[in-house]
């Protein structure tokens, strides 16, 4: 029992409870169990001892190995320390180089981190030196472009350097220098344009006239000389008018401008420098245009010049013209251009001088044509100009005219050879065949001034054709024109230097051949007609009737030939001798009387060339002229008395003139026609002298009566002189008894009349 | 009526053409020269009064025409004439040969007592003289004729010349009146008549040479 509760506390660690139990109890109680434990202890002592025993050699032999060892570690002690300060001693440099490399290492990653970034800075700083290189070679568009390249891309890669931000800057500086700089440019290429402009037109019409006058003749010549090397004409200048002017600084400008994002601004800033520039063009430099044809060379040269560039950047695109603008500033100066032309054209008075300007007007508007410009209303203006050259070229003629009037005898062409017949044959057209047949001297039925003005009207055909010439008439036009001109050349302006001719008194014998020379004149307008559409190339046309052109010239003529034959007349009739108290009539007619109507006659008859019209007139203006003086001779207030001789005297005149007059002193008089001027005159003196008075009252105011053209008032002045005279002759002698009765008679037919007259009013 | 006129002479111009007869008569009756020819159609006149003694003088001065073919126009006029212009040109010895065809022209068909003058016109051009004064003196004084040099274009003698012949006419016709009328009704012809009833054959015999 003791010994298994021994074994159980020996095999079990813990839970000795049911042990200790057994113990306390079991039988013997503890002190058995203490009994056996001692036991027990007692064993395990001598077992302790005999293993004791056993081990205790082991154990020193340990010990002394273990001493043994102790000196071995202090020997490895030492020689480890001396191994130790060994390896101390050569490490020690080892680590200072060591600590050498580590800082070169650093200095080398600093190196190479610095190099990135300087290297990241590098095309920045060389981006801004090639920009300030460009700007300093005004290269602005690529100078922009960097500078564009520098601010977006470069500077934000580099990072916050204080420089940076400097350039950062000096940026927008930059950009405004260059605006104004490439504006600077843009100012000294307006100013070059507007040098330039002039040569461009003039080269622009140079090649126009060139182009005009392209026929192959001038081809084949012009190759040929090129060939010859003849025309040493340098052909290294630019072959294009507009090549004459660099646009590159233009375009520069607005390539920056674009790039400035100012376009729009630029391009409006352009046009209003190109329109103020326009303004400038269009007033002459010269001022006076008319003066020389220089100034209006130049002047259309500088318009033209001005719209071929702009043209030019039109086509050129870039928008910096559009063709709205263009047509909208060209048509604003055309017009101008036409007024300015206008006014300096309408002052013109040289012909040759007009004929240049319309030539240099004509090319100006073929080269706008070509260059696609509206060319109205320029046009126009030529045929203003043309009405204006014609006016002047008529001036021009009036003094040919003039001169040709001053000094010509008006007296028929009197030729004494053929070759003189043959120079006015060949001037003027005239059919000669019977004046062929005649021997020298021959005579010709008009004077001297009919071929001289007809050469004259072909002179200012020639001239006026000038003008037309390229205006792009068709033949029929410009004859009708010509013809118009030629005829109002005629009919205004000869006819008005004839019609001045006229204001002095001209002898008869001028004014008569003056009346022929136009009739031939007149005849040959048509050969002129002639002339102008064999010239013209156009068919010729007749229609227009040119039998007036002169009338009124004539109508002067052939009145100054009735005013001069009634000045003869009144000569004449100055020169009368009346005695109005003759007694006895001489029985003849007055000696003025006679005179003057042969003298009439032999001028009549020398009138015969003249037309019918004007023998005709000139004849009832004389003989008007003389029953009218006549007549007022019988009735002056200043002839106080009329003796019936005198009355018989006066009547034996009339009879006379009224034979004149009955003798048909021209043909194509009315029968009797000429009497009737003397009509009232003869009622007057058949009535005073026949004694009619009965039936002159009974007649008086009936329409067709024998003394119609009678008025009792001139009856009653005739009857106080015839009175008067009578009183006069009979104032001593005793009055007979018939002459009672008719001085009663007399006083009675008195009354009546002064009656008549009162009732007349 | 008042007269404008106390007498009234009929003076003819005659002559070659070209020698200035017409430029005489424009010279005196205008007081102008132009010196373009312009030979004279027909017969023309002028009329200029002149003052002679205290008398007005018409003279009605016909120009007649050189040229042969106006002849016959031209010799109807000789007969109312009281006086003659014979004009030749001294530069042209054939119009001063001439004058002596003229001067039997005028006996032919003037009047016996008509008055004469010769004149050698265009004296003024010396260079081209061909008929010397001497010989105009000569021609003049062989037909007992009064004879000057004139110049239409200078104004030399053209008065002169007028004058002189009208003063003759004048002198002549007194002559005449006086002759034929008691001597204190001498002159003053339209006065008396003027006066008197009775008409005179002394007016008579003025307006009658006027025919």
């Amino acid at each position: 029992m003791t010994n298994a509760t021994i074994q159980e506390i020996e095999g079990i660690d813990d839970y000795w409870g049911p042990a200790f139990r057994s113990v306390y109890e079991g039988e013997g109680g503890h002190e058995a169990f203490v009994q056996q434990l001692d036991e027990r202890i007692k064993q395990h002592d001598k077992e302790i001892e005999k293993l004791c025993n056993f081990y205790y050699q082991g154990f020193i032999d340990s010990i002394r190995e273990l001493l043994q060892v102790r000196s071995h570690a202090e020997e490895l002690h030492a020689e480890i320390s001396n191994v130790d300060s060994n390896v101390k001693e050569t490490t020690e440099s080892l680590c200072s180089r060591a600590e050498e490399l580590i800082r070169a290492r650093r200095v080398e990653l600093n190196i190479a981190a610095t190099i990135e970034k300087m290297e990241l800075c590098l095309p920045l700083l060389t981006t801004y030196s090639k920009l300030k290189t460009q700007v300093d070679a005004k290269r602005y568009y690529p100078a922009l472009k960097t500078l564009e390249q520098l601010e977006h891309v470069l500077l934000p890669r580099v990072g916050p350097y204080n420089w940076c931000a400097q350039i950062s800057a000096d940026i927008p500086r930059l950009r405004q220098a260059i605006r104004d700089a490439s504006m600077a440019d843009l100012r000294d290429f307006l100013e070059n344009i507007r040098k330039l402009s002039p040569q461009v037109g003039t080269m622009a019409l140079k090649q126009t006239q060139d182009m005009l006058g392209r026929s192959l003749a001038n081809i084949v010549k012009n190759k040929k000389d090129s060939m010859l090397g003849i025309s040493g004409k340098d052909n290294s200048g630019a072959q294009c008018p507009h090549e004459l002017v660099d646009f590159s600084p233009l375009h520069r400008c607005l390539h920056i401008h674009s790039v400035l994002g100012a376009k729009n601004d630029f391009i409006q800033y352009y046009r209003a420098q190109r329109k103020q520039q326009a303004r400038l063009v269009l007033i002459p430099e010269t001022g006076n245009l008319h003066d020389s044809i220089q100034g209006m060379k130049s002047y259309l040269s500088a318009v033209l010049g001005f719209f071929i560039l702009e043209e030019h950047l039109l086509t050129t695109g870039a928008g910096l013209v559009s063709k709205d603008w263009l047509l909208d500033t060209w048509s604003m100066s055309v017009t101008k251009v036409a007024s300015t032309l206008r006014t300096s054209t309408s002052l013109i008075t040289d012909p040759t001088l007009m004929l240049s300007i319309k030539h240099q007007i004509m090319l100006f508007i073929n080269t706008i044509k070509c260059y696609g410009l509206p060319t109205d209303p320029l046009p126009l203006l030529l045929q203003e100009m043309a009405e204006h050259y014609t006016e002047v070229l008529m001036q021009r003629w009036v003094g040919v005219f003039r001169d040709i009037l001053d000094n010509a005898s008006f007296l028929p062409i009197e030729v004494e050879n053929q070759e003189e017949y043959d120079g006015v044959m060949d001037t003027f057209p005239y059919d000669g065949d019977e004046l062929e047949t005649q021997p020298f001297p021959r005579k010709f039925p008009f004077s001297a001034m009919v071929p001289a003005v007809y050469v004259q009207v072909k002179e200012f055909i020639y001239a006026w054709l000038k003008y037309s010439a390229g205006l792009g008439l068709g033949g029929g036009r410009r004859a009708a024109a010509a013809r118009h001109s030629a005829s109002l050349l005629l009919s205004r302006s000869f006819t008005g230097c004839l019609s001045a001719l006229f204001r002095r008194p001209l002898p008869l014998m001028q004014l008569v051949q003056i009346i022929v020379d136009t009739q031939y004149l007149e005849d040959a307008t048509s050969f002129l007609y002639e002339f102008i559409s064999n010239i013209t190339g156009s068919e010729l046309v007749t229609t227009q009737a040119a039998g007036s052109m002169f009338q009124s010239a004539r109508d002067d003529a052939e009145q100054q030939i009735c005013n001069n034959l009634e000045k003869k007349v009144d000569e004449f009739l100055d020169l009368e001798n009346y005695d109005w108290l003759l007694v006895e009539p001489t029985g003849q007619a007055s000696a003025f009387v006679t005179d003057m109507l042969s003298y009439l006659s032999g001028v009549l008859t020398s009138l015969e060339q003249l037309p019918e019209r004007a023998r005709v007139a000139a004849v009832r203006a004389a003989t008007n002229r003389i029953a009218t003086r006549l007549r007022n001779l019988l009735l002056e207030p200043g002839v106080r008395q009329v003796s019936s001789g005198a009355l018989h005297q006066l009547d034996l005149d009339v009879i006379q003139c009224e034979q004149f007059a009955a003798g048909e002193p021209v043909p194509g008089l009315r029968e009797g026609e000429l009497l009737e001027h003397f009509a009232a005159l003869r009622q007057l003196l058949d009535l005073i002298t026949g004694w009619d008075w009965s039936s002159y009252l009974h007649d008086v105011g009936i329409e067709g009566g024998k003394y119609a053209l009678v008025t009792p008032r001139d009856a009653a002045t005739l009857l106080e002189k015839l009175k008067e005279a009578e009183q006069k002759s009979s104032v001593f002698s005793v009055l007979k008894k018939n002459e009672r009765d008719r001085r009663k008679l007399l006083d009675t037919v008195l009354k009546q009349l002064k009656q008549l007259q009162n009732q007349d009013g | 009526m008042a007269k404008t006129y106390d007498y009234l002479f009929k003076l003819l111009l005659i002559g070659d053409s070209g020698v200035g007869k017409t430029s005489i008569l424009f010279r005196f009756s205008e007081d102008a020269f132009n010196i373009s020819f312009i030979s004279t159609i027909g017969i023309d006149f002028k009329i200029r009064t002149i003052d002679l003694d205290g008398k007005k003088v018409k003279l009605q001065i016909w120009d007649t025409a050189g040229q042969e073919r106006f002849r016959t126009i031209t010799t109807a006029y000789y007969r109312g004439s009281m006086g003659i212009m014979l004009v030749y040109d001294v530069t042209n010895e054939k119009s001063f040969e001439n004058i002596k065809n003229w001067i039997r022209n005028i006996e032919e068909n003037a009047s016996a007592d008509v008055e004469k003058m010769i004149l050698g016109n265009k004296c003024d051009l010396d260079a081209k003289r061909q008929v010397s004064k001497e010989r105009g003196e000569q021609l003049a004084i062989e037909y007992q004729i009064k004879f000057v040099e004139t110049s239409a274009k200078d104004s030399l003698n053209v008065e002169y010349a007028f004058y002189t012949l009208a003063r003759d006419i004048k002198a002549k016709m007194e002559k005449k009146q006086e002759a034929s009328n008691p001597p204190g009704a001498r002159s003053g012809a339209h006065q008396l008549r003027a006066n008197e009833q009775q008409r005179k054959p002394t007016s008579w015999l003025s307006r009658c040479s006027v025919l």
